[in-house]
């Protein structure tokens, strides 16, 4: 065990931070196209566009330490806008099992960022029990294709997403857990309806998806029919993981205190009242152990294990912090973290506070609630029997 | 020693009740703040009909001699269905200062309008570098030949939108912080170099940055001792606390009875979600958090209404501080339990939530006020 970094790893840090520099985003730049060219000149780079996925399909390969010098170094700049359904999400199901033709059909498309994804998992009677959906996939009697019907719930940007990964039932004489099976349908089609779902901090990512005899195609399912529920809960492992966010937790808690600092209290500022210091530092002490937890489940990862339970460690720890430096970030704000207009009033970081903290209050909702999460790991952990 | 309502304090509670449940509902609510003014004009003169209005002013003022329970009592109605109407800003603050303040001339002109709802007052207090500090005031009134003439801003004044008159503190002496020296104003909204600044609060209410340049008031606007405006200006930000702690008793009265009723209904794992142990703890704890509340409500506003001030304000200060913490415990936990549904706008829950996270901003958080508490 040790934590230094080798002179290789010291150099694979300059070699990060200078393909930031050489790509940052100049204004007046034609974003998408910045987006796209940053993502292929990573590629460039021997898979800097997908440093998560296996060198099998054109992943880096780096060590635990060089991921986490990634982690580090991604956390204080702008990267390209990204959404993780399909590169983080999609992607492992599909190498793991789509068959060849699939995943040439699709992952080159995911990787080169041209494809958006969404998540049809959720429905109105299938929150944390994923495994009571209900939305029907019917083979037809030449064995071609599906017709899917029923609703999803919570789909993440379902109104920009070109294809979705959707649950489907095929079939309900066993167990719930038997008989879900993993399709891959277009958005844009006749039969996908898209109703936003406006969330507490005013904003709409999150839609009700309406699928109403959707044809697909035998080809567009994954694995064997009826198997999905290992497929999907390897997937939410992979979900989880990603959820944590302590590298850029480790930034956020630097600008609160910044921002706390300028607020002004008599001749000192709010850092230093004791009872918000005290809160300040308890967080620090929460990241600080996080981040070696965080960095002790990519070293396993490392070593070839698939994300393990100590991914939903990391979830409800990492969520809970984030949580926390928003409750702060209000805190900080005063009173002017209630202002809700277009213009700001009072001090400049006040008016982002508000809604990151309500938008915060999901964190431990989404990809599992804590509840959920607390149940794994006393069953999968510590070997508890399940209690209700 | 009896925590009942009196009769009377009974027939206002029904009343109020009666109000809230005839009239506030999510959808209806929705569209009153969406609404130009922010909340509707029709239910401002309901208010002023049955009386409200007139609850804190003595009868020699044309009120109804009522006190802080009184008070307590509409407010913790006015939580139960999130009321928009600005009964807090006027009359609370507004009318606190007033009757507190303002000698008989300014009384017999002011109070009948603050009572019949013609006049509506706010309180423009607040400034940036204050935090929550009432002393702190850079606003500055100059004596200028039987004239004061104001300059200044104030931030995130209630109701100042609507409002008819806004009172304002301002330095007439002393230093930036110094109690001594605060003076308290009448001004016309629409008096020349008052200028507003209006938008909505995330919690469906309205705001207004206020600055004033040059305005120029006569003499007689001037409520109360010239420097000694900080007392008046503290006991009716007292009042205020106990207004809003009893307006968030009732939303928390909400959104753990919603919480209760909701995880009956929300099965999930073949069970009703009421049915796990955990989640039946966390319920437990926010009625019993609740409950604690509506104890040190009673024991801040009884107090207050007997007149032991020192000690009163010493209970104020421990009432805020668990109102806060407790509002975000019980806001938050609704949220949860509520799951995906509890982030939405669709159900009333995430709006009861929203109100108590501003209401701990309100008049000093929950770490201001337990630091006043230990000091």
């Amino acid at each position: 065990m040790d934590i230094e970094l080798s002179t290789e790893d010291l150099a694979f840090r300059d070699e990060v931070r200078a393909f930031f520099s050489e790509n940052e985003y100049k204004p007046g730049e034609d974003y998408n196209q910045w987006r796209l060219d940053w993502f292929a000149k990573a590629r460039e780079k021997g898979g800097w566009d997908i440093p998560k996925w296996p060198t099998d399909f054109g992943g880096p390969g780096w060590s635990p330490t060089q991921h986490y010098i990634w982690e580090q170094e991604t956390a204080v700049v702008n990267l390209p806008w990204d959404m993780p359904f399909g590169i983080g999400m999609l992607a492992p199901v599909l190498m793991a099992y789509g068959n060849k033709e699939q995943q040439e059909r699709f992952l080159p498309d995911i990787r080169a960022r041209k494809v958006n994804w969404c998540q049809g998992y959720s429905e109105p009677g299938a929150g944390s029990d994923l495994a009571a959906l209900k939305t029907k996939a019917v083979l037809s009697e030449d064995g071609s294709h599906y017709t899917v019907n029923g609703t999803k719930m919570w789909t993440t940007m379902a109104q920009i997403a070109d294809w979705i990964f959707c649950l489907t039932r095929t079939d309900d004489s066993g167990i719930k857990q038997q008989g879900i099976t993993f399709l891959l349908f277009p958005m844009n089609q006749q039969g996908i309806e898209i109703k936003p779902i406006i969330t507490l901090g005013g904003a709409h990512t999150i839609n009700t998806v309406f699928i109403t005899d959707v044809k697909v195609p035998v080809e567009n399912r994954i694995g064997e029919e009826g198997k999905a529920w290992t497929y999907a809960k390897g997937l939410l492992q992979h979900e989880r993981t990603g959820l944590a966010g302590i590298s850029r937790s480790i930034i956020a808690l630097e600008k609160l205190k910044n921002q706390a600092g300028t607020v002004k209290r008599g001749n000192a500022t709010l850092m230093d009242e004791p009872g918000f210091r005290a809160k300040v530092a308890e967080l620090e002490v929460d990241l600080m152990a996080a981040e070696f937890t965080e960095l002790r489940s990519l070293a396993s990862a490392s070593a070839g294990a698939a994300p393990g339970p100590e991914s939903s460690i990391l979830k409800l720890k990492g969520t809970e912090i984030q949580q926390r430096i928003q409750k702060l970030t209000v805190e900080a704000g005063g009173i002017y973290s209630a202002a809700w207009g277009a213009k700001p009033v009072g001090p400049s970081f006040a008016k982002g506070g508000m809604g990151g903290y309500l938008a915060s209050r999901a964190y431990t909702i989404y990809g599992g609630a804590s509840e959920v999460q607390k149940d794994v790991i006393a069953k999968n952990v510590l070997g508890l029997k399940r209690s209700r | 020693m009896n925590f009942e309502l009196s009769d009377e304090q009974q027939l206002l509670q029904d009343s109020v009740a009666r109000f809230v449940s005839d009239n506030y509902d999510l959808e209806s609510r929705t569209k009153l703040v969406a609404g130009k003014s922010g909340f509707s004009k029709e239910h401002w003169s309901t208010m002023a009909e049955l009386g409200w209005f007139s609850l804190p002013f003595t009868e020699a003022d044309g009120g109804f001699g009522g006190n802080q329970i009184d008070t307590m009592v509409v407010m913790e109605q006015i939580g139960k269905g999130l009321v928009v109407e600005p009964f807090y800003a006027s009359v609370v603050l507004g009318g606190g200062i007033l009757r507190r303040a303002a000698n008989q001339d300014q009384k017999t002109a002011l109070l009948p309008g603050v009572i019949d709802g013609s006049r509506q007052l706010a309180l423009a207090y607040a400034e940036e570098q204050a935090r929550f500090d009432l002393h702190d005031v850079t606003t500055t009134a100059r004596p200028d030949n039987g004239a004061f003439v104001i300059n200044g801003h104030k931030s995130m004044v209630a109701n100042a939108e609507t409002a008819t008159q806004i009172i304002v503190s301002a330095r007439t002496s002393g230093g930036q912080i110094d109690e001594n020296g605060i003076s308290l104003f009448l001004v016309d909204a629409d008096a020349e170099g008052v200028k507003l600044e209006n938008f909505p609060t995330v919690d469906g209410l309205r705001a207004s940055e206020v600055t004033f340049k040059d305005v120029s008031v006569d003499a007689s606007n001037l409520l109360g001792e010239l420097d000694g405006g900080f007392s008046v200006l503290n006991e009716t930000a007292n009042d205020a606390i106990l207004a809003l702690s009893a307006e968030a008793v009732g939303a928390m009265e909400v959104l753990y009875k919603d919480t209760v009723d909701y995880t009956q209904e929300r099965e999930q794992f073949d069970h009703p979600l009421s049915d796990f142990q955990v989640l039946q703890h966390r319920m437990v704890e926010m009625f019993m958090e609740y409950e604690q509340c509506r104890s040190l409500l009673y024991r801040a506003t009884l107090e207050a209404a007997q007149g032991d001030s020192a000690t009163a304000q010493r209970t104020i200060h421990a009432l805020k501080h668990m109102v806060g913490k407790v509002g975000s415990f019980i806001g938050e936990s609704a949220v949860q339990l509520h799951g995906g549904m509890g982030m939405t706008e669709e159900l009333r829950i995430g709006h009861y939530f929203k109100r108590l996270v501003v209401i701990d901003a309100q008049f000093g958080n929950a770490d201001y006020h337990l630091q006043k508490f230990a000091a």
